[in-house]
Parts: C-alpha cells; sequence; structure tokens
C-alpha cells in the first residue's frame, strides 16, 4: 500500500538533510509504525507520503499512486490527522465535518456517527474555537476518518491527550484496522507503538535504524536483557546490560569483578529500551 | 460542486469574520461622506472666472449679454473669498458655467494661479475687436486651447459678440468637462478603492488566517484542488465587492448607470485584483512578513486615485498603473454616454490578466500553501 525508496528531504535545500535514505513498505491491513523522538523526522516523512510537502528525492508510492506527481484522486483513498488540529474555528463541530464531506468524490460517513465514536456529542453544535485543545484533537481525529481511507495517516494521535481518551482513541484505531484499513502512524510513545503496531521503524535523526515487529524485537532483545543493582561508592545504582552486545557483555563483567551485587534479573525488554539500545538515544 | 460548496463555506465564515464587515462599514462611511458632505449642486458646471477690461459701453453691453444668457436671467452679488480677502463679484448662472465677472484683474488673475480655475480676461483689441486672455492651467487638451484660440481670440467686431455666444456651447462637447457633479465624480475613486484594493489586502488575509488556523493543510488532503481553494476566496471577495459598489453607486447615481456593465467590470477588475493579491501572498508564510510588499502594491495601485484629485499631476507612467484603468472604466461606466466599449475592453484586458495571475498563483501555492 505503501512503498517509500531512498527518500530524502532537505527543508534548507541543501545536504542538511531532515530525512535521510528512509526506505520501507507499509502491507495492506498493516499498521506500521514510526517511532522515534521529536525532530526525528517522523512528521516530515509524513508529509510527504500525503503531498503536503514535495518530494525532493527517492520514490514513494501511496495507494498506487505516484507520489511524484499528485493525482487528486488519491485523496479520496487516504485519510490524514494532524499531530495539531486544524479546524475552522468559526464553525461548529458538525459544520466543520459536514463541509469536509463535500470536499470528497467518495461515499462519506456522518458527521453526527463521528461526532459520537469521538465522544463529542452534545458538542455539536458548539464553534470549535470554544473546545479544549483534547476536543480539537479528537475532532481532527475523526474528520480523518470521513472518507472510509483505505490508508490512514495519523501523525501522534495520542500525544497529550489524558490518558482515558488516548485509549479511547487506541481502541478506534484498532477497529478500523480490523475492518481492513491499513494505518500509518507517528509516535514518540513507546506504549502505542507496542500496543498498536505490526511492524514498527527505529527512526533517529532523520534514519531509520531498525525494521521489525515489536514481537520479534522483545524475542531478539528481551530475554538478553539483565537487570542490575550494585552498590558504588555507597550508593546503590541500577543499570540494564545486554548479554549480546559486546559492549555490554564487557561492562557487565567489569561490574560483577568490582562491585557488590545487590539485585540481577533477565527481563522482557521494553520497546524504549530496545530503542535506547538499538539507537543509543531516549524517545524524548 | 467542491467549488460551491467551498465558496458556501467562505460565504459563511467571512459573515462571522469582521473583515466582511469593515469591507461594508467603509462603503457605508464613504456613501455616508459623499450624501452628507459632498454637494451635489455643482451639476456639470466648471467655474470661471472673467475681468472685463472694456470701456463702460462695450462692458455693459457684454454684461447684458451674459445676463440674457443667465438661466434665470438674474445677475446674483457675490462675495467671494480668496484665500484670506473678500472679493465682490457678479454671478450669472449659465448653462454650462458660472461665470464670476470681477472687478480686480489681479484676483482674477490670482484665481488662475492660485486656485486652478478657469480665468479670463476680456479686453478689446485695437481694431475694437474682443480680445481673450485666458488663464490655462497647462493641463487643458490642445483641442480645447485652440478652440479658445479660434472662437475667443479672432478678432470680432462688437456685432459679433452675438454671433460667438452662439459658439459658446462648443466649449461642453470636448476637453472633457465634468459630466458628473462633485458628487458622481467621487464615486471611482471610492469603487477603485473599495472594491479592488480593499479586495486584494483581505484576500490575503482570509489566506495568511487559514495558514495560521492549519486548516489549509486539511484542505490539501482532500480531493479537492488548490485552484477550487483560492477560487473559493476570490468568489467572496468579488461578492463583497459587488455587495459594496452597489451600496455606493445605487443610492447616488439611482439608475443611471449601465448595471449589467457595472457588474462585468467589477467582476473583471476585482478577479485582477484578486488574483494579484493571490501572487503576492503566496510568496510569504504569514501577514506579517507580507504586510511591506503589500502596503507598496496598494501604494502604488492609489497613486491613480491621488492624480484623479490632483490634475496638473498626471504623468504618463501612471496609465500603466492598473488602478488608472479601473478609474477611467468606473467614469465611463456612470458617465450617461460612457465609453462602453472602452468598459468592455478594460475587462478583457483584466480578465486575460487575472487569468495568468491566477494560473501562476495556482502554480505557486500547490508547492508553498502548506509550508
Ligand atoms: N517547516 C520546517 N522548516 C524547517 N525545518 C523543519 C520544518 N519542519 C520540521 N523541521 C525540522 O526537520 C526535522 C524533523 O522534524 P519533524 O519531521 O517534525 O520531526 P518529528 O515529527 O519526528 O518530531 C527537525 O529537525 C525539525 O526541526
Ligand atoms: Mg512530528
Amino acid at each position: 500500500m505503501i512503498s517509500v525508496r531512498n527518500l530524502y528531504h532537505s527543508y534548507s535545500n541543501d545536504d542538511k538533510y531532515a530525512v535521510k535514505d528512509v526506505s520501507f513498505e507499509v502491507k495492506e491491513g498493516e499498521v506500521f509504525g514510526f517511532l522515534g523522538p521529536s525532530g526525528a523526522g517522523k512528521s516530515t516523512t509524513q508529509n510527504i507520503l500525503t503531498g503536503l510537502l514535495q518530494l525532493q528525492k527517492g520514490e514513494v508510492a501511496v495507494a498506487g499512486y505516484n507520489i511524484k506527481k499528485i493525482d487528486n484522486r488519491m485523496f479520496n483513498e487516504i485519510g490524514m490527522s494532524f499531530e495539531e488540529s486544524n479546524l475552522y474555528g468559526k464553525m461548529t463541530a458538525k459544520e466543520n465535518l459536514d463541509f469536509y464531506r463535500k470536499l470528497f468524490d467518495v461515499e462519506t460517513r456522518d458527521s453526527m456517527d463521528l461526532i459520537r465514536i469521538v465522544g463529542l456529542q452534545g458538542k455539536e453544535n458548539i464553534r470549535t474555537k470554544e473546545f479544549s485543545k483534547g476536543m480539537k484533537h479528537r475532532l481532527t481525529f475523526a474528520r480523518s476518518m470521513i472518507n472510509n481511507p483505505r490508508i490512514w495517516f495519523l501523525d501522534e494521535p495520542t500525544t497529550g491527550l489524558d490518558p482515558a481518551i488516548a485509549s479511547e482513541i487506541k481502541d478506534i484505531i484498532r477497529e478500523e484496522n480490523k475492518k481492513g484499513v491499513t494505518v500509518f502512524l507517528t509516535t514518540h510513545n513507546m506504549y502505542i507503538a507496542d500496543e498498536l503496531c505490526d511492524r514498527v521503524a527505529f527512526i533517529v535523526d532523520g534514519e531509520i535504524r531498525l525494521i521489525d515487529s515489536p514481537k520479534s524485537l522483545k524475542l531478539a532483545y528481551g530475554d538478553k536483557l539483565v537487570d542490575v543493582e550494585y552498590i558504588k561508592d555507597g550508593k546503590v545504582l541500577k543499570e540494564t546490560f545486554s548479554t549480546v552486545m559486546e559492549e555490554d557483555k564487557q561492562r557487565l563483567i567489569r561490574v560483577i569483578g568490582s562491585h557488590d551485587i545487590q539485585t540481577m534479573h533477565t527481563k522482557e525488554a521494553t520497546l524504549e529500551e530496545i530503542f535506547i539500545k538499538v539507537t543509543g538515544r531516549g524517545l524524548v | 460542486m467542491k467549488l460551491w460548496h467551498s465558496f458556501k463555506k467562505e460565504l459563511k465564515l467571512a459573515s462571522k469574520g469582521m473583515y466582511f464587515y469593515i469591507e461594508v462599514g467603509v462603503a457605508v462611511v464613504m456613501l455616508l461622506v459623499l450624501l452628507l458632505f459632498v454637494p451635489k449642486e455643482l451639476d456639470g458646471r466648471h467655474d470661471e472666472y472673467l475681468y472685463l477690461d472694456l470701456p463702460q459701453g462695450a462692458k455693459e453691453l457684454y454684461l447684458e449679454k451674459i445676463r440674457s444668457e443667465d438661466l434665470d436671467g438674474q445677475e446674483e452679488s457675490v462675495t467671494l473669498k480668496q484665500g484670506g480677502r473678500m472679493i465682490s463679484a457678479r454671478k450669472f448662472v449659465l448653462e454650462d458655467v458660472r461665470l464670476y465677472v470681477l472687478e480686480d484683474r489681479e484676483a482674477v488673475i490670482r484665481y488662475a494661479e492660485e486656485e486652478r480655475e478657469v480665468a479670463v480676461v476680456v479686453a478689446l483689441d485695437p481694431d475694437d475687436g474682443l480680445a481673450y486672455t485666458y488663464y490655462l492651467q497647462g493641463y487643458e487638451s490642445e483641442k480645447l486651447r485652440n478652440l479658445y484660440l479660434i472662437f475667443y481670440n479672432k478678432v470680432v467686431s462688437m456685432e459679433e459678440i452675438e454671433a460667438f455666444f452662439d459658439d459658446v456651447e462648443v466649449r461642453t462637447l470636448e476637453g472633457n468637462p465634468q459630466m458628473l457633479n462633485d458628487r458622481e465624480n467621487l464615486l471611482p475613486p471610492f469603487l477603485t478603492f473599495n472594491g479592488s484594493l480593499m479586495g486584494l489586502f483581505i484576500l490575503a488575509a482570509y489566506v495568511f488566517l487559514d495558514k495560521q488556523e492549519g486548516v489549509v493543510k486539511a484542505y490539501a488532503v482532500t480531493a479537492a484542488s488548490v485552484w477550487q481553494y483560492l477560487m473559493s476566496k476570490v468568489g467572496v471577495i468579488l461578492f463583497a465587492s459587488v455587495l459594496t459598489s452597489i451600496i455606493l453607486v445605487a443610492p447616488v447615481m439611482g439608475t443611471g448607470p449601465n448595471y449589467p456593465l457595472l457588474l462585468v467590470f467589477l467582476a473583471a477588475s476585482g478577479f485582477f485584483a484578486s488574483a494579484l493579491g493571490l501572487v503576492l501572498t503566496s510568496f510569504y508564510r504569514d501577514i506579517e512578513q507580507a504586510f511591506g510588499a503589500l502596503y507598496i502594491l496598494i501604494m502604488v495601485l492609489i497613486l491613480p486615485n491621488i492624480a484623479y484629485f490632483t490634475p496638473s499631476w498626471e504623468p504618463a507612467w501612471l496609465k500603466a498603473i492598473p488602478s488608472h484603468a479601473m478609474l477611467e472604466s468606473f467614469k465611463e461606466i456612470i458617465l450617461d454616454r460612457g465609453d462602453m466599449g472602452y468598459v468592455l475592453g478594460a475587462s478583457a484586458g483584466f480578465l486575460a490578466a487575472g487569468a495568468v495571475l491566477f494560473l501562476f498563483a495556482n502554480h505557486r501555492f500547490k508547492k508553498t500553501l502548506t509550508l
């Protein structure tokens, strides 16, 4: 459904790339996540895929359309929810959706249904400029489903939402995916990536470091991590070591040899820990 | 269809925003200024100031002649104010001119020099004919000057005075004397300002507002095209322009003007101005950055308006500024026997130029609208 090959993008049109040699494929029906810290290039990539940014270098196909020359019909098949909500503040929630429906050539969903799905019923006749940030975000999210997209682009779908709403949003994404919708999402939240994604790409500084499913990542790294608590200079220190990476193994031997060990556990790694191990960077 | 829905939505948004009401408000204020503060009385007549440098007999005869031309056959004694001076004069209202006959030659010349009025000194030439010395402003057409020469400075005998008064009417047919009263005369600059220039500015404001709200991005990921987005905005600008122009024209001109032609021209010139605004807007991220360029553009477009009120200043390059053609066209539209061909030609020109600008703006916006 999505095919990206050797994608580069520079905002300054020089060799300072925000996205560098990115390649990946997203299969039909898959939930594919871009996981990376802020500034990694996730939104840039997504904006190129949806035509908001001009393709500079590389080859991109979305739903069978070549992004080099955008065909408006492509937008009948994709939906996009934005990191920052963007609604007509002077129009009510329902008016926003009603107008948006008119901009597609395909059958669209009922505005009120969508409003109910994201829990905004009763608020449909309020101008969106009176909405809280979370409400605006939910409506922007709902709007992205309006044309029954085959491919659904979600930029940070739960960022800044309180946990209960974030969990509802996750449920909706899962449900749509069950109906066959292909999802491309970006996030810097490892729980989202872990719970929703069939596969994740770790992206740092505009480059993809790894693509795999959370499950096999955990299999590959999980049992091979050791949490060690030891005493150094009278203080208790806690550290996690990989038992496969050479550097970690050497450090672990040194720690065991020269300090008092208090506890030592092998464990299943979180995606975040794997991310740090692989990229050498945290997720914030 | 998408264009129609976008237009409806833009109209709805405009009706909820302040710019629309600012435009209507400005039009209403202009109308009130026209109706309350600009006298209408000066129906097609211009002023002439005369000094009769004639022997008593000839002078009496001359005055008698004018008096017979006066609409009510009466002269009026008035006191004119010139600078700080009070000057008494006899006022005659003829069909196409108001004559002020002064007893003070210097004052008459001062009218020419300082007040840019038409001043005439009538004297006897050596052959007992009448010699007219006209003090012209320099902006009168060659044709008018020649006519003055032919009709006034040719040597005529006293008996021919009668004959030449018959010729007076010739003046009204050429040299573009004001056929509009002062109030009507203000309409073209007001219409140019209100329709086109305001439209340009407000269009830019609308686009930047959308950019700021981010809704442009939401629009960009729909099956609607950029040109539909832009055109729906232009549509709202044209709607406001037509509305405010009617607000101005109808109460002042009544059923006089050629309204279909007015609509055609408003649409064409408004489209041009909007497209110009779009091109300019496409180069900037927000209104702060665009403000300088916008300001300069509007100032340039206002220059012909200034020239319109300053007869002595009308350089040739001014005619190259589009708003000059707008002024002229609006004038022709509200004139009784205006030059419809000129207006249609100008409309076609604006439409063509507008289309080129619009295509260019569309091309640019495809790349920059969502930045
Ligand atoms: N409009 C822009 N102009 C210039 N640089 C930008 C712009 N948007 C993003 N960037 C830069 O590109 C890099 C990637 O940003 P982005 O794709 O938004 O990251 P993410 O979505 O992963 O947080 C960052 O260094 C960011 O500063
Ligand atoms: Mg982002």
